[in-house]
């Protein structure tokens, strides 16, 4: 519990950390701060509207102090703002759109690559030496060595543009009404074929490769050996008495890794056009967007210290050491 | 030093360090192998490439293969000084809060942990969006001073282990000076993971400078790779099928990787033997993954 609790305490401080760099960044940057902020905005913005968005990003009639806490306070009661470019609609909601196209191509395919990449670094390590732990190993070096800009362009060069076997953007085909409808999931599990993929691809080799590099330091514990000398089958040994065991770092590593999936997926929409978050922040970057742009810091950064919680407590779970400290 | 003469002796370095030389020859020679210049208009648009544009030409009908030499220049730059600025910093701190201990640790640590669960690639984003239009040497700075985290947690953990060791006991019940200990004692014997920290940055940095390009938050006038698929991407190289375009960039991209990536691989290997198969290639992997905003 105190661990849990304490990690709750550093998670509570990170996200204030990246609240204080949204707030001071406009006012660090040459010229008026509140010019960089809503310059986007033009005329269309009522002065009543005006203001109303400047208390929200502490452009008050106050000392530096006071600014940053009323700041705080709007984004803490969930007040990220409105969007510039979507005027009126109100950021959190522009993002909660798009929060789930993101969650569910992250998700699944983080999903995917773990349970492959594992797979394949269990089976690597076990035929440590052979055909398949060179191919595994190399591919592994390969795929965690090239960008994900360039996997998702040759992706979508190879297989929307040049074997047209899948569309080039979009979650959905535009005309269709989204909801339960076979007609409108199949078209959405048809557009979001590709982003997976990429995804897959460009995550699946760090997984195996931690995997791999676990097991391996495993494979020469007494219990390995004890096993098989007691003359269990070999898949047994294999996955109940060294997987089991190299999953854990595996684990931890997926925590650490989030922020890359994230970055990672960020790219992948961005080239398939999918509307997620990362292709939201970027539509926000080309209109000069600030709100949205520095609401996308805050619910990403959320996002992930949700997941890094998720991962303590499974660790908890997973690692019985833990509960009684 | 013997370290060197080991990654000549090993195939995958030897691999690796030939592809980065190519790359560096290429960059250097420039002007000697192409006869025009990255910014000069030579030819009709999206030309295929033929004997006069040995990459075909660009929508604006800039020589493609001119603008990949050039912007090798750009790309190796950005890799290294960004690479080198992470690195210093990260095994600056790392081994002073590894040898230090107590609050001094404590402090450094807790920053440490906090910039690896921001997410890099968004915060990255957010600072070029303010900066605006960056130049590469924006954009090295930008990485150097955001991207250090990860080098400080395992050069820290590292100094941790060797502090233990007798011969650090010994230099301190010598009486040498705390600064001489981690300079002279404790950092000779973390060179292989400096090494590693300092490949694994440079690839992160060339990854991200490219993929900050891509989306537009460079300077559209530089040459670089980056600006390269920015381009490519925006004169819808794709869906005309200038294919030579958008696969060039990608392909510099990817061997310089690759390229990089088997040194550090070489190095892991030969500076622990009995891990040839892990071990330290966990945390190599991290180093790189943690770029695309990579992974």
């Amino acid at each position: 519990m105190a661990f849990l609790l304490r990690r709750l305490a550093f998670y509570l401080a990170a996200f204030i950390a990246a609240a204080t760099i949204n707030f001071f960044l406009p006012r660090v940057m040459p010229g008026d701060p509140i010019q960089i902020m809503f310059a986007g905005a033009g005329s269309d913005l009522s002065l009543e509207n005006l203001n109303a968005l400047k208390l929200t990003f502490g452009f008050i009639d106050a000392p530096l102090g006071e600014q940053y806490l009323a700041y705080l306070k709007s984004v803490f009661t969930g007040d990220l703002g409105r969007s510039i470019r979507f005027f009126p609609l109100p950021v959190t909601e522009l993002l909660a759109r798009a929060l789930i196209w993101t969650v569910g191509l992250v998700g699944l395919a983080t999903l995917v690559s773990f349970a492959l990449g594992t797979l394949l670094g269990v089976m690597a390590a076990w035929r440590r030496g052979t055909l398949l732990d060179t191919v595994v190993s190399l591919s592994s070096i390969f795929s965690s060595s090239v960008p994900a800009v360039v996997v998702s362009l040759i992706v979508l060069f190879t297989f929307g543009y040049t074997l047209g076997w899948f569309p080039n953007g979009y979650a959905a085909n535009p005309m269709l009404d989204p909801g339960w409808t076979w007609e409108y999931v199949s078209s959405v599990l048809y557009h979001g074929t590709l982003p997976m993929l990429t995804m897959v691809l460009v995550l699946t080799g760090g997984f195996a490769v931690t995997m791999r590099n676990n097991m391996i330091n495993l494979l020469g514990e007494d219990y390995i050996v004890m096993g098989r000398a007691k003359g269990l089958a070999d898949r047994r040994v294999m996955l109940w008495y060294a997987a089991r065991n190299a999953l854990l770092p595996t684990v931890s590593a997926l925590a650490i890794s989030l922020g890359a999936v994230l970055g990672g997926s960020l790219i992948i929409e961005v080239v398939f056009n999918y509307p997620g978050m990362g292709n939201t922040l970027y539509q926000a970057i080309l209109a000069r967007d600030y709100p949205v742009i520095q609401g996308e810091l805050l619910i990403m950064t959320a996002a992930m210290l949700t997941a890094n919680f998720i991962v303590d407590l499974s660790y908890v779970l997973l690692d019985p050491r833990l509960k009684k400290a | 030093m013997d370290l060197f003469s080991q990654l000549l002796r090993n195939r995958k370095a030897l691999i690796g360090v030939t592809i980065l030389l190519v790359v560096v020859l290429l960059a250097v020679f420039a002007p000697l192998l192409t006869d025009y210049l990255p910014t000069q208009r030579v030819g009709r648009p999206h030309q295929p490439p033929s004997g006069d544009h040995l990459l075909g030409t660009t929508r604006l009908g800039y020589d493609v293969f001119t603008r990949l030499l050039y912007g090798a220049r750009v790309s190796l730059a950005v890799g290294f000084g960004a690479g080198l600025l992470i690195t210093v910093i990260g095994t600056v701190l790392g081994i002073i809060a590894g040898y230090k201990g107590g609050v001094v640790d404590e402090v450094i640590s807790f920053f440490t942990n906090m910039i690896l669960v921001i997410p890099n690639l968004p915060l990255l984003l957010v600072l070029a969006a303010f900066i605006g239009q960056a130049s590469p040497l924006v954009i090295a700075i930008i990485l150097g001073f955001t991207s250090w985290a990860w080098g400080v947690r395992v050069t820290r953990s590292e100094t941790m282990s060797i502090r233990q060791r007798d011969f650090v006991k010994s230099a301190e019940m010598l009486g040498e000076s705390q600064w001489r200990i981690m300079a002279f004692e404790i950092f000779p014997n973390l060179i292989s993971i400096v090494g590693i920290n300092f490949i694994g940055s440079v690839i992160f940095a060339v990854i991200s400078e490219a993929t900050l390009e891509f989306l537009g938050l460079g300077d559209p006038n530089t040459v670089s790779w980056g600006i390269m698929l920015y381009n490519a991407q925006n004169s819808s190289a794709l869906s005309v099928g200038a294919w030579w375009d958008i696969l060039t960039p990608c392909i510099a991209l990817a061997t310089l990787g690759l390229g990089l990536a088997l040194i550090n691989f070489a190095i892991d290997e030969i500076a622990n033997p009995r891990l040839r198969t892990g071990g330290m290639l966990l945390r190599w992997a991290g180093l790189i993954r943690r770029g695309e905003g990579t992974l």
